[in-house]
């Protein structure tokens, strides 16, 4: 197990940025990652399950973060991705609300951030909202607007794994699909009104 | 533009880059005129985003469950069977019982800042997984377990950061090297106090209370440990029991005694 070449920086960077799968840059994180920041939620009051939590969020948040260049690679994506995940915690456990006395250390701490990462940190249940109401559309919709928004497939290339007639229908369908999910989060006020905070934009 | 397309999809074919020629102009002006298509557009354009972060995170779901198992098998965790725990734990229990009243008199009358410290000291773990190929020199030696090397190499920095103290520090405190590590720790604390920063700052409290103990200096420790104590949210309340504390204040004031 410990012969997977551990890459560098520059290529984690370069690969999260590219359309490419980003599979392997995650993993590398995990490796070289994981342990730091379990480490430090187990010893601020986080369980094990709360370590792998708050993990996958700051994955989610330090890879949207590279994606919109608002990481370049200015520090080494240890202190970065290290930070990003202290302050997901430190904000969950505010949420919480273990203390008046963690609050106020938790602001404290987040006023000494260097980097300005606050508002990449988003409410974990409101995108978790979110993710539940694009769970609800139907497999079809989710498999062609994950293959079309998400993959980078061509549309032909949809066509071959999806039985459709041709290109164009499925074309409406993709149509039909992103506007039924736009509708499904505009009528819930919540998503709506926080939406671009949601999604860093 | 084609008739049987409604606005939206128009606006969706737009966001694909689908469009060109004159019905791409012809689009531009529309959304650039009408509020309420822009505003359409916009809330497309975010439910594409939504889409792209819904399969971003399915991906990490996907492999954390992989390299859980992964990360489980490179540091396997001791397995204790609940029914062999109880089985054995019940008659230990007993025997432990009956020397435990006994041993606490005994350790309450022999402790020494030392054994204190050797008690309590635990060196702070940084990771448990592989090491990072990009990690400095000094975290990986401490990382390995190269308590000299760290030294070394923290002296060989020209501008150390704050990681790189408290790890010197650390990396002092397993050498048994207590004014190194009293000297790096209270540096980090004049460092979080300059900058308005707050790096490692619970951590620099527990070592700095450990490195006094280990340079006999329990009077210095007691306030310290009285303060982590009183804190049930630091965290290392838990490490500081009433009865650490208990032999800690006697042994800070035998000290005071005796100057």
């Amino acid at each position: 197990m410990g012969t997977e070449r551990q890459l560098p920086d520059s290529i984690i960077l370069a690969v999260l940025r590219s359309d490419k799968a980003p599979d392997e840059a995650i993993r590398q994180l995990y490796r070289s990652q994981f342990g730091v920041v379990a480490n430090y939620i187990k010893q601020n009051n986080g369980t094990d399950e709360d370590a792998e939590d708050i993990f996958q969020e700051a994955l989610l948040s330090f890879i949207e973060m590279v994606r919109k260049d608002k990481f370049r690679g200015e520090s080494s994506i240890g202190t970065f991705f290290y930070a990003i995940a202290r302050n997901t915690w430190l904000n969950e456990l505010k949420k919480r609300g273990r203390s008046k006395l963690r609050d106020e250390k938790f602001e404290k701490a987040k006023d000494a951030t260097e980097m300005d990462i606050s508002h990449y940190i988003v409410h974990r249940e409101l995108r978790a909202k979110l993710m539940r109401t694009i769970d609800s559309l139907g497999e079809t919709c989710k498999k062609i607007l994950l293959a079309f928004y998400y993959e980078n497939l061509a549309i032909k290339d949809i066509l071959q794994n999806l039985q459709y007639e041709n290109e164009q229908v499925v074309r409406n369908k993709k149509y039909k699909c992103l506007k039924q999910l736009e509708q499904m989060i505009v009528t819930d006020t919540q998503l709506a009104e926080n939406l671009q905070s949601i999604l860093h934009e | 533009m084609n008739e049987n397309f409604t606005n939206s999809d128009i606006l969706i074919q737009y966001l694909d880059g689908e469009l060109e020629g004159e019905q791409l102009l012809a689009i531009r002006e529309k959304i650039a005129t009408d509020k309420n298509l822009a505003a359409e557009l916009e809330s497309l354009r975010l439910t594409r985003t939504a889409v792209a972060t819904y399969g971003l995170k399915k991906t990490i779901g996907s492999v954390h469950t992989e390299m859980m198992k992964e990360l489980a098998n490179q540091t396997p965790a001791p397995v204790i069977s609940m029914r062999n725990l109880l089985k054995y734990g019940l008659r230990v229990a007993a025997v432990l019982l009956l020397v435990a009243g006994s041993a606490a008199v005994f350790q309450y009358f022999t402790a020494t800042p030392e054994k204190l410290f050797n008690d309590n000291f635990e060196a702070y773990q940084l990771t448990e997984t592989r090491g990072n190929a990009n990690s400095n020199l000094l975290e990986t030696a401490y990382k390995n377990g190269r308590m000299q090397d760290v030294m070394d190499a923290f002296k060989q920095l020209t501008v150390p950061q704050p990681q790189d103290y408290f790890l010197q520090a650390n990396a002092a405190l397993r050498l048994r090297n207590a004014p190194a590590a009293i000297a790096s720790l209270q540096m980090l604390q004049k460092i979080n106090a300059g900058n308005n920063a707050h790096y490692y700052e619970d951590d620099i409290e527990y070592y700095l209370g450990l490195a006094y103990l280990d340079n006999n200096q329990p009077a210095m420790t007691l306030p310290i440990f009285e303060r982590i104590h009183a804190d049930k949210n630091h965290p290392y309340h838990k490490k500081i029991s009433p009865w650490l504390m208990q032999k800690l204040r006697r042994l800070a004031d035998q000290q005071a005694v005796s100057r």
